[in-house]
């Protein structure tokens, strides 16, 4: 007799053995970074690669729903985030992939097609039926095509083009759920049954200040001259504590996510935690259990330090936790080389206008490109824009803005700046206020209509508060010791709501309780005359007057 | 208007029934707009509150607020904090509250603003506004509630507001760590009262004094290029308005949170207090939405802390219903003069202006105004205030909405009783109605009568005859265009920036009069231009009057060193002066011949229309106004009347004397004396009383000019460039005495 255990061991070592041997790789990565004084930042990184020639017939660790999505509409990289929460750039410093709240989509579709708009559509449906997220709501008229903002990550052939097959999309107003997080898991290879994946619980996933869970897939090369290309499915799941909400500084995996970690995926080739103990120098806490090693990290003239946990398939349950020496309550903050905030400028119903600010706190310039979208319903013009006040700036070293049209398209503004060292930029435009058609407006329409994230892209000099992986790496370990002579960013600022003028919806509804009584008042004798049976009454002899007064007070009587 | 073009209608029966009866009417109408507004106190007539928002859920939470020894510790220190370093300034402690809030794990930031005070030398202000956002988790910050609190310094003559303080922070140490927040909440300490709270939402709102070339400033209180005519060319030596700047530079923040939803203020000088008023009226008379004003107050009811608005206790509850009327009257009176003024009677009252619904709490106790029985009612304490905090807020917190559903514009005579927009405007919308009957009045006494000895001798005789006399087409035509023509005079008039009227209107109104003179076959020295010229002088010399105070100031300071509210309240006086005296002149002197009845019945009639649209114009937007202006100037304006040479002197007179006491600035001295000798008159004799109502008035007066310019308050603006010239029209009415109407009219 097998014992249960060791069989499923066994099977499980067996079919690893088996997908290696084809190729497909499994990582699965955690990073733990504390963001002082109060926040803790914990990212899942599951990475698939497809070193297979993809077919959506068959696939082996890869999802195949997913994978058939992508060949079906060719989309030669995509990505998806659902996010719940605000980024706070200046308090966090850099998240590994930033996201803007809500729904966020772009994809670039492969040179061969020709109508991306109806691919574009076909595809966001198909993920709305995917992630029980409402991309269905993704039409032309918030979608745009970014001509600098955005640059493709993977392995496709040079094309000058390369932006005409790309398309964007957000929708700032969706509301992420546990409904989101379980197709999502489904489409890990070993779900939320074993690996890093089980710690995803949603009820403890709710309960953080951010949240924000996507899919990002590309193209990588698998040879050195890139005549050969694999598909990367990264699946990412971004979580941010709040050490006041959870009650304590002290963290362990059992208070973030409700349990502990049962053991890595068994398919997986590693399963790695790598926690962050840079800040151990400011606010000492000691880890439990020891890290396996300690990883210095050099990089743009940052040194950051990791411990590093490897969980075997085998382990028992672990927990891993940090406990607080001292209670230090104020820490000097480092801020992030470039933070950005956005608002919206006025009161009232007749004009306003959307600032977006960027701090450039380094020595030197950066360059950016800032990407505003505004819906058709929001008309932003560009005789309105100010930098700094000033309608012409040196800062601008090119632009590009495409006018919108009324419930057609959005209006999309890009411009390529350059920062000033030490400085803070201001970008102003004006917008007017349109009146919607009564049916346009959303449920609980007084509360306000979101315009999405601004997009800001950029080159950054130094990677201090610098998470993200490098341009070609997959895998967490890449980025250390990564240095680079920049680091590119993409970046979202927060999104912002106006409330347009809005009619009193409540005039409709008094109107259908006035039909409704007038119906009702009306069905009353028309059932009446319907269901009653006319019966003759015989008429008596005529009364006389005396009779009359009498009859009068009987029926007061009654 | 087919009835009033018809030249017949002089002898149709509502007509002749009106110039019989439109005096009684007229007063009758003024009468009853005063009952009614009585009236509306009473149980009967009013409505108990409700709540329209679904949204607001109120009460439904189990309380959890646990701060009371906190705010308790909040409130030593922060006293200690004061007394120790802050003595003998009146600077806020800006690195303590600082200290506290990142304590807190709040965001915190400090924002400075500046103030170039516009009636001074040049002075200049500077304050700092202290400011801590919680930020709710799984929100992309887009909407927010403010709590603030406004600093006072310990040498402050006002009630400290230390509790407020403390309360607020301890609200906010026991509001962190939850996780049930759907939206920011900005915990704010402002300085100098009304001017850091006017400076951080102007600042939150992006209104810059640099920003000026936008049109996104069309919705800032104040531009430079409002000023029409640059007098610095004419006056070198002055200053005009601050170098063309905004006075108030709110700066910048460094960190903003989304749409303000609503905002509470509290001013507490003591946990112990009896009982909490709740403060409504905001700046030029503005109301927060019905909504929140009575979830405020039912959910004091909830946390078990007494409550008040002005003369209704909630803890008073009158048997009688005569008393409860004479008490709600009061209350309603009470809000009446507090929104008269348009000045915001608490922080709260500036959110308004940006939609956001604000009210303010209060802390008071025995001290602190007539409140029957105070002393048998229990104390409150910091744990129950904070629960009443903590309820309102989480209500709040589950709108969905912008406060939308209820009423914007209500009167309260009751804690728990409203009177709607609906019910209030009647009143005086009937006191409007008495004042046209009047113009009505007048306007069809004038008009040329045919036949008129005969018509008088016999009507019936008169009207079978007309019909014969003349072919009815050919006359309604005429007279159509006639009345026509006299409308856009009537515009263009009315309109005090308007243009002189051009040429060929002149000319329509010769060749009207022409007709007319043809028509009626009587003399008549009607020229419109003559009376319209008056008009509009009078109503620049008005705009003049609105924009004098900044060069009183200069005056004053320069060459009588007067400090600013003596040299504008005197300015102002001079001004009144010379327009009493030289008024009743002006209109004698744009004219060639003598004046007419005609003429001065047609200005009366005009200033009639002005005053009325003038009444229901700011009683739409702050209907207390509206109300005192329309009470005060509806019996002057109805007793008023074209002076015939030769008849009554007595009349004459009252009516002068009554006209000339309400003179704007002399009417608002008088009362502030009045007002001053009823209150201290015993015990410092009349006359002493009397300068102290003069200062009271010149204060009023400095006020009024400063909010114009600071806030955006109006009621100086309209009382200087509306209210001001209708009083001298009617001024110039009463002190011209013609020649009666023309034999034919008689």
């Amino acid at each position: 007799m097998f014992n249960s255990k060791n069989f499923l061991f066994f099977i499980a070592v067996f079919i690893e053995t088996i997908f290696n041997a084809n190729g497909d790789l499994f990582n699965e990565e955690l990073f733990i970074k504390p963001l002082p004084p109060a926040h803790l930042y914990t990212y899942f990184q599951f990475t698939t690669l497809v070193n297979d020639n993809l077919s959506s017939e068959h696939t082996y660790l890869a999802p195949r729903s997913l994978v058939e999505v992508l060949t079906r509409f060719q989309v030669d990289e995509l990505h998806f985030t659902l996010t719940e929460g605000q980024w706070r750039h200046n308090h966090w410093g850099y998240p590994v992939l930033d996201a803007a709240p809500g729904a966020e989509l772009y994809a670039w579709f492969s040179s061969d097609v020709e109508n991306v708009d109806t691919q574009w559509k076909k595809l966001s449906s198909t993920l709305a039926g995917l992630f029980c997220a409402s991309l269905n709501f993704i039409e032309d008229f918030n979608t745009i095509t970014p001509q600098m903002a955005l640059q493709p990550t993977g392995a496709i052939p040079q094309n000058p083009n390369i932006t005409s097959q790309l398309r964007y999309a957000s929708l700032p107003r969706e509301i992420v759920c546990t409904e989101n997080l379980t197709p999502w898991k489904k489409l890990l290879p070993c779900e939320s049954s074993r690996g890093l994946s089980a710690l995803l619980n949603s009820r403890m996933i709710h309960n953080t200040n951010y949240h924000s869970i996507g899919v990002h897939t590309r193209k990588v090369c698998s040879s050195s001259d890139c005549s050969v290309v694999s598909l990367e499915i990264k699946q990412t799941v971004a979580l941010v504590y709040d050490s006041k909400i959870i009650r304590t500084t002290d963290w362990s995996f059992t208070k973030l996510f409700g349990q502990g970690l049962p053991g890595g995926c068994p398919l997986a080739s590693s399963s790695k935690v790598y926690v962050d103990i840079t800040t151990n120098d400011t606010q000492p806490f000691l880890l439990s259990p020891e890290p396996e090693k300690v990883l210095l990290s050099q990089r743009g003239g940052s040194e950051t330090k990791l411990a590093l946990y490897t969980i075997k398939p085998e382990n028992k349950m672990t927990t891993i936790g940090a406990k607080y020496i001292s209670k230090k309550d104020l820490v000097l903050m480092k801020l992030p080389p470039l933070y950005f905030n956005r608002y919206v400028l006025g009161y009232g119903k007749e004009f306003g206008g959307i600032v977006t600010e960027l701090t450039n706190t380094f020595w030197s310039s950066i360059d950016v490109v800032v990407l505003q979208n505004a819906p058709w319903w929001l008309p932003i013009q560009l005789s309105s824009l100010r930098i700094n006040g000033e309608a012409s700036s040196e800062m601008v070293l090119a632009r590009h803005y495409s006018p919108g049209r009324s419930r057609q398209k959005p209006y999309h503004l890009e411009l390529l700046l350059r920062l000033p060292p030490k400085s803070t930029t201001k970008i102003t435009i004006d917008f007017e206020f349109v009146f919607l058609k009564w049916q346009e407006y959303p449920p609980d329409a007084n509360h306000g209509f979101y315009v999405g994230s601004a997009i800001i892209t950029a080159n950054l000099p130094t990677a201090r508060n610098y998470t993200s992986l490098p341009g070609t790496a997959s895998l967490f370990e890449s980025s250390i010791n990564a240095s680079k002579p920049w680091y590119p960013a993409v970046f979202r600022t927060n999104g912002v709501m106006v409330s347009l003028p809005t009619p009193d919806f409540s005039m409709p509804y008094n109107v259908i309780c006035l039909a409704c009584t007038v119906v009702a008042l009306a069905f009353g004798p028309l059932h009446n005359i319907c269901t009653k049976e006319l019966v003759l009454k015989v008429v008596g002899s005529s009364v006389t007057l005396k009779q009359k007064i009498i009859n009068l007070f009987k029926k007061k009587k009654e | 208007m087919g009835l009033l073009s018809d030249p017949e209608y002089g002898s149709v029966k509502w007509v002749r029934i009106l110039k019989k009866v439109h005096r009684p009417l007229c007063f009758l109408c003024y009468a009853v707009a005063l009952v009614w507004f009585v009236m509306l106190a009473n149980r009967d007539f009013n409505n108990e509150t409700y709540f329209s928002e679904n949204a607001l859920l109120p009460g439904l939470v189990t309380n959890e607020f646990n701060g009371e020894y906190a705010a308790k510790q909040y409130l030593t220190e922060f006293e200690q904090e004061l007394e120790e370093k802050y003595y003998d300034t009146e600077k806020i402690p800006v690195p303590w509250l600082v200290a506290k809030m990142s304590q807190l794990h709040l965001e915190v930031y400090t924002h400075n603003y500046t103030l170039n005070y516009p009636l001074g030398q040049g002075q200049i202000y500077k304050g700092t506004n202290v400011y801590g956002i919680l930020r709710a988790a799984r929100t992309p910050s887009l909407e927010a509630l403010v709590v603030s609190a406004p600093f006072r310094p310990l040498s402050s003559h006002q009630k400290s507001t230390a509790a407020g303080i403390a309360l607020m922070l301890a609200f906010a140490e026991f509001a962190r760590p939850q996780k049930y927040w759907a939206k920011d909440i900005i915990f704010l300490v402002t300085e100098h009262e009304q001017l850091g709270m006017q400076a951080w939402l102007e600042a939150y709102h992006g209104l810059q004094s640099d920003s000026e070339t936008f049109y996104t400033t069309l919705g800032s209180f104040w531009k430079p290029g409002s000023f029409g005519l640059d007098l610095t060319n004419f006056f070198p030596g002055f200053d005009w308005l601050g170098s063309h700047k905004k006075c108030l530079n709110p700066g910048q923040l460094k960190a903003r949170s989304g749409a303000i939803q609503a905002a509470i203020n509290l001013e507490f000088h003591s946990p112990k207090i009896k009982y909490v008023e709740v403060k409504v009226e905001g700046l030029n008379g503005q109301l927060p939405n019905l909504d929140l004003v009575n979830l405020v107050h039912k959910l004091c009811v909830k946390s078990g802390i007494h409550h008040s608005y002005k003369n209704s206790y909630s803890w008073v509850r009158n048997r009688n219903k005569v008393d409860d009327w004479v008490n709600n009257i009061w209350t309603m009176v009470g809000m009446v003069s507090t929104q008269l003024a348009g000045v915001p009677n608490g922080n709260h009252g500036l959110f308004h202006r940006f939609g956001i619904e604000a009210v303010t709490l209060e802390g008071r106790d025995s001290s602190d105004g007539p409140a029957p029985r105070v002393h048998s009612l229990s104390a409150a304490n910091f744990h129950r205030l904070g629960l009443a905090l903590e309820t309102v807020l989480r209500s709040l917190n589950n709108l969905l909405e912008a406060f939308h559903q209820s009423y914007f514009f209500y009167m309260l005579p009751a804690t728990d009783r409203f009177v709607s927009i609906g019910q209030y405007m009647p009143s005086l919308c009937l006191m409007c109605a008495a004042m046209l009957l009047r113009a009505l009045a007048l306007w069809v006494g004038v008009q040329p009568t045919q036949e008129r000895s005969s018509q008088a001798e016999d009507p019936v005789d008169t009207e079978a005859k007309e019909p014969g006399e003349r072919p009815p087409e050919r006359l309604s035509e005429s007279s159509n265009q006639r009345v026509h023509n006299r409308k856009t005079i009537k515009e263009k008039h009315s309109d005090s920036e308007s243009e002189i009227p051009g040429e060929q209107d002149v000319k329509e109104v010769v060749q009207s009069s022409d007709e007319r003179v043809a028509n009626s076959q009587t003399q008549l020295n009607f020229s419109m231009v003559n009376v319209g010229a008056n008009y509009l002088l009078v109503h620049v010399l008005g705009y003049a009057a609105m924009n004098s105070p900044v060069l009183f100031t200069q005056l004053g300071a320069k060459y009588f060193s007067l400090p600013s509210e003596v040299s504008v309240y005197y300015g102002l006086c001079v001004t009144s002066a010379v327009l009493v005296v030289a008024a009743p002149v002006l209109p004698r002197l744009l004219r060639r011949g003598a004046l007419t009845y005609e003429e001065l019945t047609l200005v009366n009639i005009l200033v009639l229309i002005e005053l009325s649209t003038l009444c229901l114009a700011l009683g739409m937007h702050n209907f207390p106004l509206g109300l005192a202006v329309a009470a005060l100037y509806t019996p002057v304006a109805l007793l008023s009347g074209v002076v015939v040479r030769g008849r009554g002197w007595i009349s004459v007179w009252l009516q002068r004397a009554a006209c000339v006491v309400l003179q704007p600035l002399g009417a608002l001295t008088a009362a502030m004396c009045v007002y001053s000798v009823a209150v201290y008159g015993g015990a410092e004799g009349a006359a002493a009383a009397a300068g102290r109502g003069r200062d009271a008035a010149m204060q009023a007066v400095m006020f009024a000019v400063a909010d114009s310019l600071i806030y955006g308050n109006w009621v100086f603006n309209v009382a200087a460039s509306v209210l001001l010239p209708v009083w001298v029209v009617l001024w110039q009415i009463v002190c011209n005495s013609v020649e009666g109407p023309s034999p034919a009219r008689r």
